[in-house]
């Protein structure tokens, strides 16, 4: 088949300038690379934040030019100035951000941008434009203007400005990373529909269960592809993904934990109706009855130490935009205990943690946190915020010191903490979230990514809250950087009894850490239990459009087929024990 | 709060001051502003009037959005009128007089013309941004002063920019609200002290919004560099201004309401 893309021994250095334009030094990003992509490929490129991955998908429609090796397109070399243009429209890019490739106020304004750059006669551009909008399913929203969308119909419309193009291949760099569990879905349909009507698709991404659905899957590491095959090649070498950081699917985690324990069974299953059905093959007893657990959580006396009762919230109070994000909610949350909130976009979730430290007034109910009303006359609203701390999503968006010290110590000193104190507050605080010392005095605008969600978060954690609310803290992160950021936080909760609150739309995050989840449907508490419980529930959490994890689904699928390993099943630690003892019974 | 602030007041329609094309809207406005400085008196006022209240019944937007586009320059309509009336001095006995002003029956009148001027201005210019949205607005510009191109303007260069902003604005209005509510959860006060205390506590707020812009620029110029965007030179539209008969009609619509003032202002 013929090659669109050809790689051959690709090198790539940043150059870094001291202030009179002298070169300084170099990194190398790139250290030859070699790489076909054959047409009407879908190729799926993995790999750690910094791995080189962005920088290699720059030089394939000549963003980048390589500093020694060379990429043709179409046979073209993309660094040709001449056939620049050519090469664009060829191989056409979209990016993670959502709101920062979109230039036009009208989406079909939008859309039809590359055109009116090439040159493209007005009859021509309305006709592609409409064909675009309409191969992602946006054709109804042309007029409407960007601001208006949801990120994953953003992400489409820019799918769209791409394909007015009529590119041959397009290179997608984390596309879904921004978005939620519905806009991933979305654009993941869209993707795979233009790459069985003949487009070459390249992404980018960290989801291991976007990789599954590639034709094949290449793994780079510090600046070189470590691994190449097909996904279930790729995936069943465990190991060597872990060694890069990487995560696997839960089933293929399954599967090759029970081979460690000696069962025979293959490693490179992706989906869970594939695992099960090499499950089913095996002999098996049916699961012994577990004595149900006595009901530790309510019977304890451990006080609340955040309650809402009858909690309304209404926006825009009064116009025709009135709408209720929170309706008549009643939650109590204990001391310190690990709680896990989810519920899609728009289920009044964000709009309830908003609530716990104050930064919301309830349109009627009551909030109390360690015992007291926060709206109750002469009550001082600030002092709330400290006692119940809370962290935004893109957290790092708000650092603004000039030195991670100085804005670990915002907080704190807002607090009115003595230099002493702060000092003590900000090297602990630091130190929770995994910063070396000499990164204190460093700016916080020099650090990677993920060093500086964790610089924001403990700016909150410095100013020791009661109850600490972390919305989305791992959001937009590598496998590696979510695990450690999530596994500080745990840490933290373990060693200083703090509430922890922990906002997410990855089940498979919460489950892993979370004692009970608080469900948010439609602004309505759907339930608050504890893990267990919720699980129980999980076909109702289905309708309710949550996902569930692959493991959760794996033990639906063996329970439907009389393979019973319990309906508690969200780890794949506890899939393998339940396993385990029923067929070696 | 900052949820209220909308940009601009184009109200979407398909009346026949809507389908205009906006070259011949901002021209026509620009004779209507013409028009009212050429008025010498209430007669030729009158016909502006009647001129400006017939295109109103056209484009269909309500009473109550006229008086809406008054509010913000009333300051300056009272301002002009009672200094009209206080300095504008006329032979004979003033109709009242007191310690050192004195009104004339000519300052009455000088000062409900002007009065009558400005309200006019304000609502026949408020009918443009009505009923052509910004973004028209910005191709319209475009369009008419390409000829400054032949000097080296940068035309194209300007209207992208109108246009990146217009397209941000909403943007940036949503993440300035983000990062304060993130502030004030680190205890941030930004609504209390003096305006020097005050104006300290903007900056945990200015600063990210600066940086995470010039991050979005950045991001941005890539992503328009990946859609082969190259300057205005042999670029194209999707949507073309095209000049119809009613714009045509238009113009000698309003080319005669200047001819009648001007015949008015020498009859009179």
């Amino acid at each position: 088949m013929e090659n669109i893309i050809e790689v051959k021994k690709l090198e790539f250095e940043y150059k870094t300038y001291d202030d009179d334009g002298n070169v300084t030094g170099a990194n190398k990003v790139l250290k030859g690379i070699d790489l076909e992509v054959p047409k009407g490929q879908f190729l799926a490129v993995l790999g750690h934040n910094g791995c080189g991955k962005s920088t290699l998908a720059k030089h394939f429609n000549g963003i980048l030019t390589a500093t020694s090796g060379q990429v043709l397109v179409n046979g073209i070399d993309a660094s040709d100035e001449e056939r620049i243009f050519d090469i664009r429209q060829n191989v056409g890019m979209v990016f993670q951000n959502p709101d920062n490739q979109l230039v036009a106020t009208v989406v079909e304004e939008d859309v039809a941008f590359a055109l009116e750059n090439l040159g493209v006669q007005t009859e021509e551009i309305r006709r592609r434009v409409d064909d675009a909008l309409r191969a992602v399913n946006m054709y109804d929203y042309r007029e409407h203007s960007p601001h208006q969308l949801s990120g994953g119909q953003k992400q489409r419309v820019a799918i769209a400005g791409v394909l007015a193009m009529r590119p041959d291949c397009i290179v997608l760099d984390e596309p879904t990373a921004m978005l939620d569990p519905r806009g991933r879905s979305e654009v993941m349909h869209t993707i795979k529909m233009l790459n069985e009507q003949g487009v070459t698709i390249i992404l980018i991404t960290h989801y291991m269960d976007e990789a599954v659905q590639a034709h094949r899957v290449i793994v780079m590491d510090d600046g070189v592809i470590v691994m190449d095959g097909t996904p279930k090649e790729v995936f069943a070498q465990v190991d060597e993904l872990k060694a890069h950081s990487l995560d696997v699917p839960q089933v293929t985690e399954l599967m090759y934990g029970l081979r460690k324990h000696g069962i025979d069974v293959p490693v490179n299953t992706l989906t869970e109706e594939e695992c099960a059905e090499e499950l089913l093959k095996l002999p098996h007893v049916k699961l012994r009855e577990t004595a149900k657990k006595a009901d530790r959580a309510d019977n304890d006396s451990t006080p609340y130490i955040a309650e809402v009762r009858n909690l309304t919230y209404k926006y825009s109070v009064g116009t025709p935009f009135e709408a209720t994000a929170v309706d008549n909610v009643n939650v109590s949350i204990k001391k310190g205990q690990f709680v896990g909130v989810i519920g899609h976009t728009g289920s009044g979730k964000s709009t309830l943690i908003q609530h716990l430290n104050g930064l919301l007034k309830p349109t009627s109910g009551e909030v109390i946190i360690a015992g007291k009303n926060i709206w109750e006359k002469g009550a001082d609203i600030r002092a709330v915020r400290f006692l119940a701390g809370l962290v935004f999503q893109y957290a790092e968006y708000q650092l603004f010191e000039e030195t991670v010290y100085k804005d670990i110590a915002f907080g704190p000193k807002n607090m009115g903490l003595s230099e002493e104190e702060t000092d003590k507050a900000v090297r602990e605080a630091a130190k929770t979230m995994g910063l070396p010392d000499e990164l204190l005095e460093r700016s916080p605008f020099d650090l990677s990514g993920g060093q500086k969600r964790r610089v924001a978060l403990a700016g909150v954690i410095a100013m020791k809250p009661e109850v600490l609310i972390l919305d989305e803290p791992a959001a937009g992160l590598d496998p590696k950087g979510r695990d450690t950021v999530l596994d500080e936080i745990s840490e933290y909760h373990k060693n200083s009894g703090t509430t922890i609150l922990l906002v997410s739309h990855s089940m498979e995050d919460i489950v892993k850490y979370a004692e009970k989840i608080l469900v948010m449907n439609h602004g309505r508490l759907f339930c608050y239990e504890d893990t267990d419980t919720v699980f129980s529930r999980t076909k109702e959490l289905q309708q309710i459009g949550l996902g569930i994890p692959q493991i959760s689904r794996l033990s639906h699928i063996l329970a439907d087929n009389d393979m019973d390993i319990g309906k508690d099943i969200y780890t794949v630690e506890r899939a393998k024990e339940r396993i385990l003892e029923i067929i070696n019974a | 709060m900052l949820n209220d602030i909308t940009i601009g007041q184009f109200f979407p329609g398909k009346s026949v001051i809507h389908r205009m094309d906006s070259r011949f809207k901002i021209v026509l406005v620009t004779v209507f502003v013409v028009i009212l400085f050429v008025a010498q008196n209430f007669w030729g006022l009158g016909i502006a009037c009647a001129f400006i209240t017939m295109v109103y019944a056209a484009s269909g937007i309500s009473f109550r959005m006229i008086l809406k586009s008054l509010k913000p320059v009333l300051p300056i309509i009272i301002f002009t009128a009672v200094l009209n009336l206080i300095f504008v001095k006329d032979e004979g006995d003033p109709l009242v007089a007191f310690w050192v002003i004195s009104i004339y029956w000519k300052g009455i009148q000088t000062s409900i013309f002007m009065m009558l001027r400005i309200v006019f201005l304000i609502i026949g210019m408020s009918l443009l941004t009505y009923t052509t949205s910004p973004i028209v607005l910005t191709d319209a510009l475009e369009s008419l002063f390409s000829p400054l191109k032949k000097i080296h303007f940068p035309v194209h260069e300007l209207a992208m920019m109108m246009t990146i902003a217009l397209r941000f604005i909403p943007t940036l209005i949503e993440e300035t609200n983000k990062i304060m509510m993130a502030q004030k959860a680190r205890g941030a006060s930004l609504d209390t002290g003096g305006i020097i205390k005050r104006a300290k506590a903007m900056t945990p707020i200015l600063i990210p919004l600066f940086v995470n812009s010039f991050k979005r620029a950045n991001e941005l110029a890539t992503a328009m560099e990946c859609r082969c965007y190259k300057g205005g030179e042999g670029r194209t539209k999707l949507r073309v201004l095209k000049a119809t008969k009613l714009d045509f009609f238009a113009t000698a619509l309003t080319l005669c309401v200047l001819g009648m003032v001007i015949v008015n202002n020498i009859v009179f």
